[in-house]
């Protein structure tokens, strides 16, 4: 919803938003060019009392139809107004390789939700400063969530990292010593 | 006098400090620790009994939920909504109907949504009961958490009565619900809910007005309004904190714009505010439970639909039409319209949000989970640092952080 | 008096009666301009409606049409409203021609009310049989009745009941019931098969169709046809039913290897195990139709493999895996080189030969080569070849391109009788006469080596047999006699211990000191077709037919544990982007 928010960020960043369109449920969408996101959260936050971080995802468009598969990905936005009581939902429509810029500056949860995406879908996010992995481990191969990562994919099995400093009992010299 | 020649053990200030050099001690609280649930990993640099930095690292418990819902039908994914919140499998179950429900446009049967009401409430009543015995657990009064399992172990009862699980319930189907009450269960949920007041009630007097209780959460764990909101918590944490969001009153569903009820809101934003506000809701719940049971009134659960709901089985193996009808439902899925959607529904912990995506086939092209707990466990480094070690235990039990939703 | 005065003027004479206006000149000349739905769609004349509607993405469900056949318009399926029909009529689409200017609807009430109804009358009498029905998966009621009529059933009282399992040929069992009598199959016994032999039979709901009555079956090399282009699953492969589930099975691209026209086919398998072919459209050679015998040569790849490789005759032979094999047949050859005769088959696909006659020209130093290849067959009149070799015009190319001289079968036979051969290097065991000959032939020859798929009395005369892979568990291309190269892609990985042929070149070259580098067929094909004049134009990675696709079957390659495709194991299909489904 929040037409509001998409009609505010068309009037005050103009060159933010490269298009509006509505989905099956009749709520309003903006979708926003990568370099200008960041600017636009600001807006939302600071400016217009979108203060409720609720979500951020990916998407990845490589098995939807050929006219949408450029670019390969789109990182959706979820943030609310609890005054208004309204969502407003952004996209911004990423290829593969490039960065957007982080917001986490902006709203602290995107700290947790950029990590999540750049784990499961390899999007980079410029001025994170902190992006590693979240929910695999740091030595996984690949980014999980790809359509073009088997559904039964296997890791190469990673080596025990050598602890030093636990005593591992009597006779054990543990991994390297 | 001599005091020269006399020993004088006390040592002076510059002895006292001189030769201890200190270092802060990391330490890993879990991933496998009796004070937490869930399997998330502490890595904590103390100063003393100070946490000075605490970095959360979690993924033990990624089963690859996304992954798993993009490969199977759009029925298929209802048994991995259960594993979520797997407290509240109900609640998770049916927010993922309704925001299919939405994407698709269709409209269940006003008996399908006082029913799901129910089942989210008892779920909510499951949950919160759990969050308040386990934070008693946790601060060593051991008979609160078993009153509270208890009633929890009783509406157990009454919900496998309905689904069939205990735990995993996978109830509810695109459409509405997929069996009615069965006979004589509303005269049992009736005592039951009776004597979950009555648990709960203890549990409240045990916990509430207990000095050491009280001493243990007030004023640690506090996270301020704009924090909070920053981090994207919602449900009861948020609602501690003095924000009024409930998304059963902000956005209506089911049958919620029909019952009088109230959401609670806290001031401090501190682990009591937030035990007291589950407290609360609990008897909120119960209220919705008997309005509920009061205004159901006879009716279809399942719209009627065969491109949506499965035939009879006597249609099914009695007509063509039926048994094409479930065929293509149970091969390829029910064909949900190109789109995407965001729904969101208030599950005991907070905004659980869906943010669906298909692609006219018949399984999601991408289903995404928006976990309360996810954001919420974010906060816990805001909430902890700083503090004391001994606060982080009640905190990490009142944000109520499932392993299942937050990793997904 | 006055008569010449009052000569009255002729009344002014009528104007000649008005007829229609004249229709207005076409908007595209030369072409028609009509609306489907608001869209507008510019077709040649002639076009029926169905097949234009299809160019703007409206899809009109039909029954009996197909566009290869004639229009029969029986199923009443395809009813849409037109502005240029009578009033309150629909007319059929794949009957009705497109007209200047009209506009045709096929999303209205009274449209989607005809297509429920018409559901509906052919449900009627259809018996339960979804969970036996080979069809089931792709079948075109159960298609339809969810987009089109999705309500329950109306019938009080029973289903006529009718012969449930008639054999109508070799290939062919009909069920009476389930037929909706659309005469699909009698259209292309009559046209396309040239074979008139099924007709239907009886009145009202009693129609069934069935062999006319002077044949005793269904005599025709093309009835494996009208088990694809039935919509229901009335007539069915005796061959494939009751086997696989049709969504379990993958569909790769390929081509049939069974005589020379090389007709273009899906293979179906699961797991690596085929289970049918089934023709793929191809404008060029053989439309939407195969043969029954090229229909039935999928057995060769899963009946009688050679998967393993085997050193030694008779009694000693044992079997040994590829590096021993190839070190083996390497320390063999060593000595003789110079003096190996080879034997090409044309059964081997271009990479084969490529990488195969590079082989014998550079380490084997061959001066020729003899042409082998299965023995000559029956021709037919429409697609099937007396030449059994699918690709003997790609080894008669890449032959010439290397210099390597073609000799004919006989003349190998007659070095052999005359003892003047002392080894041979066989790419493929397939030789057009009788096996037990030529196995006597070789017996003779101190070294016999043979890449092989199939066991037979050749191979156990052999003394290096080594195992090769066919055609479908490779990347490749085959060139049919009309000089159409085509595509070939891999369906499941090489069975066994089973290499490709271009793989056993590659190694054996390596062991014998001349390397060729190619990690892969497609390697070879850029490497080495360049010196083909006639194939270094051709676009292995574009023409590469993508992957069919049918709901709940994903033809991804195997996870990346190497695991053979189960269908459980695949990602989500790729489902836009491809070809679209083909006409059944």
């Amino acid at each position: 919803m929040s037409i509001f928010a998409l009609d505010q960020i068309q009037a005050q960043l103009p060159e933010a938003l490269a298009e509006r369109y509505t989905d099956r449920a009749g709520e309003a969408w903006g979708v926003v060019r990568p370099e200008h996101i960041k600017a636009v959260a600001t807006l939302l936050k600071e400016r217009l009392g979108f203060r409720l971080f609720i979500s951020m995802d990916a998407v990845d468009r490589l098995h939807l139809p050929p006219e949408q598969q450029e670019p390969r990905f789109e990182v959706v936005y979820f943030l609310k107004n609890i005054e208004r009581n309204e969502h407003v939902r952004l996209k911004v429509l990423i290829a593969e390789g490039a960065e957007v810029p982080s917001i986490r500056a902006v709203f602290q949860g995107a700290n947790w939700a950029e990590r999540f995406v750049w784990d499961f879908y390899g999007v980079g996010f410029s001025g994170h400063g902190d992006l590693r992995r979240m929910l695999t481990y740091e030595e996984f191969k690949g980014h999980a969530l790809r359509k073009d990562y088997p559904l039964r994919g296997r890791q190469p099995l990673i080596p025990e990292k050598p602890i030093r400093d636990i005593f591992r009992g009597p006779g054990t010299n543990g991994v390297q010593d | 006098m001599a005091s020269g020649d006399e020993y004088d053990p006390t040592p002076s200030e510059d002895e006292l400090e001189a030769h201890l050099q200190t270092r802060n001690m990391v330490i890993n609280l879990g991933p496998s620790h009796p004070a937490t649930h869930g399997t998330v990993r502490l890595r904590i640099e103390l100063d003393g009994e100070t946490i000075v930095s605490m970095d959360p690292e979690i993924g033990f418990l990624h089963r690859g939920f996304q992954k798993s819902c993009e490969n199977v039908t759009w029925t298929q994914v209802l048994p991995y909504t259960d594993r979520l919140d797997y407290v509240a499998a109900l609640a998770n179950n049916f927010g993922y109907l309704t925001a299919v429900e939405t994407l698709m446009g269709v409209q269940i049967p006003e008996r399908a949504d006082y029913i799901r009401v129910i089942g989210a409430e008892l779920h909510r009543l499951a949950s919160h009961l759990t969050t308040a015995g386990a934070l008693a657990l946790e601060l060593g009064g051991f008979t609160a958490f078993l009153y509270a399992l208890e009633a929890r172990d009783l509406l157990t009862d009454r919900v496998t009565e309905l689904t069939g699980a205990r735990l995993t319930t996978s109830f509810g189907r695109i459409g509405g619900v997929n069996r009615d009450l069965p006979p004589g269960w509303v005269e049992k949920l009736t005592k039951t809910l009776n004597k979950v007041e009555e648990l709960a009630a203890e549990v409240d007097a045990l916990l509430t007005r207990n000095r050491i209780f009280t001493d243990r959460t007030r004023g640690t764990g506090v996270i301020t309004k704009e924090d909070a909101l920053d981090f994207g918590f919602t449900g009861p944490c948020l609602r501690a904190c003095g924000v009024d969001y409930d998304v059963r009153k902000a956005k209506p569903y089911w049958a919620y714009s029909k019952l009088t009820f109230n959401t609670p809101t806290g001031n401090n934003g501190d682990n009591f505010d937030r035990y007291y506000l589950r407290v609360l809701e609990i008897k909120e719940s119960l209220s919705m439970v008997r309005q509920c049971l009061v205004q159901m009134q006879p009716g279809p659960v399942m719209i009627d639909d065969w491109r949506i709901t499965l035939p009879p089985k006597e249609d099914v193996y009695g007509s063509i039409e039926g048994v094409i009808a479930h065929f293509k439902l149970v091969m390829e899925g029910v064909p949900v319209p190109v789109g995407e959607v965001y729904h969101s529904t208030e599950s005991p912990n907070g905004e659980l949000g869906w943010y669906l995506r298909s692609d006219g086939t018949g399984r999601p092209y991408k289903c995404h989970v928006r976990a309360p707990g996810f954001q919420i466990l974010a906060g816990l480094k805001r909430m902890c640092e700083g503090r004391m070690l001994a606060d982080l235990i009640p905190t990490f039990d009142t944000i109520n952080m499932i392993g299942g939703e937050v990793e997904q | 008096m006055s008569d010449e005065k009052k000569v009255e003027a002729a009344p002014p004479k009528p104007p000649p009666p008005a007829g229609p206006p004249a229709p207005p000149p076409p908007k595209n000349p030369g072409m028609i301009t009509f609306t489907v739905d608001g869209k507008e769609v510019i077709a040649a004349p002639g076009t029926n409606m169905v097949e234009a509607a299809k160019q703007v993405g409206v899809e009109i469900p039909y029954y009996c049409y197909h566009p290869r056949l004639t229009i029969a318009a029986n199923c009443r399926m395809c009813l849409v409203e037109s502005s240029g029909a009578p009033p309150g009529k629909l007319v059929p689409a794949c009957q009705t021609a497109i007209g200047e200017g009209v506009a045709i609807k096929t999303d209205t009430q009274k449209v989607k009310d005809q297509q429920r109804s018409v559901m509906e009358f052919l449900l009627l009498n259809h018996p339960v049989d979804c969970s036996i029905c080979d069809q089931a998966g792709e079948c075109k009621l159960q298609d339809y009745y969810m987009r089109y009529d999705f309500k329950p059933s109306q019938l009080e009282g029973g289903k006529i009941l009718r012969n449930k399992r008639k054999v109508l040929g070799d290939l062919v069992v009909l069920d009476q019931e389930r037929c909706v009598l659309c005469t699909r199959c009698v259209r292309f016994m009559e046209e396309v098969a040239q074979a008139p032999q099924l007709g239907v039979f009886g009145r009202g709901s009693h129609e069934v169709i069935d062999v006319a009555p002077h044949f005793g079956k269904l005599e025709s090399n093309y009835t494996g046809n009208i088990v694809d282009i039935c919509p229901v699953g009335a007539l069915l492969n005796r061959d494939f039913r009751f086997r696989a589930r049709a969504w379990f099975l993958s569909a790769a691209p390929s081509v049939c290897t069974g005589c020379s026209r090389g007709c273009s086919t899906f293979t179906d398998f699961m797991g690596q195990d085929v289970y049918r072919y089934r023709p793929r459209e191809n404008e060029a050679i053989n439309k939407s139709w195969m043969c029954d015998e090229g229909r039935l040569s999928y057995k060769q790849i899963n009946q009688n493999r050679v998967l393993h490789s085997v050193l030694g005759r008779g009694a000693e032979a044992k079997e040994a895996h590829p590096g021993e094999a190839v070190k083996y047949a390497a320390m063999k050859l060593k000595p003789l080189a110079g003096g190996v005769a080879v034997m090409a088959s044309p059964v081997a696909s271009n990479e084969d030969l490529l990488a195969g006659l590079a082989f014998a020209r550079d380490v084997l130093k061959a001066k020729e080569i003899y042409v082998s290849g299965r023995p000559q067959g029956k021709a037919d009149f429409f697609l099937m070849t007396a030449d059994k070799n699918p690709n003997r015009k790609g080894l008669e190319w890449i032959a010439k391109a290397y210099g390597l001289a073609i000799k004919p079968f006989g003349d190998l036979t007659a070095a052999l009788d005359a003892g003047s051969v002392k080894a041979l290097f066989a790419i493929g065991a397939d030789v057009p006469e009788a096996d037990e000959t030529f196995a006597k032939r070789t017996e003779r020859l101190e070294l016999f080596v043979v890449q092989a798929t199939n066991a037979t009395k050749v191979t156990a005369a052999a003394n290096v047999v080594l195992a090769t892979t066919s055609h479908v568990e490779d990347e490749g291309t085959f060139t049919q006699e009309a000089g159409i190269t085509q595509r070939v892609r891999r369906a499941f990985p090489p069975k066994g211990a089973a290499q490709p042929s271009w793989k056993w070149a590659v190694d054996l070259a390596l062991e014998l000191g001349n390397e060729i580098k190619a990690m892969s067929s497609r390697d070879i094909f850029r490497s080495m077709s360049a010196a083909v004049p006639e194939l270094k134009d051709f676009a292995w990675d574009k023409l590469a037919p993508m992957n069919q696709t049918r709901p709940g079957i994903s033809t991804m390659a195997a996870g990346a544990d190497g695991r053979p495709p189960g269908w459980r194991e695949q990602g989500v299909p790729n489902m836009h982007g491809l070809s679209k489904p083909q006409e059944t």
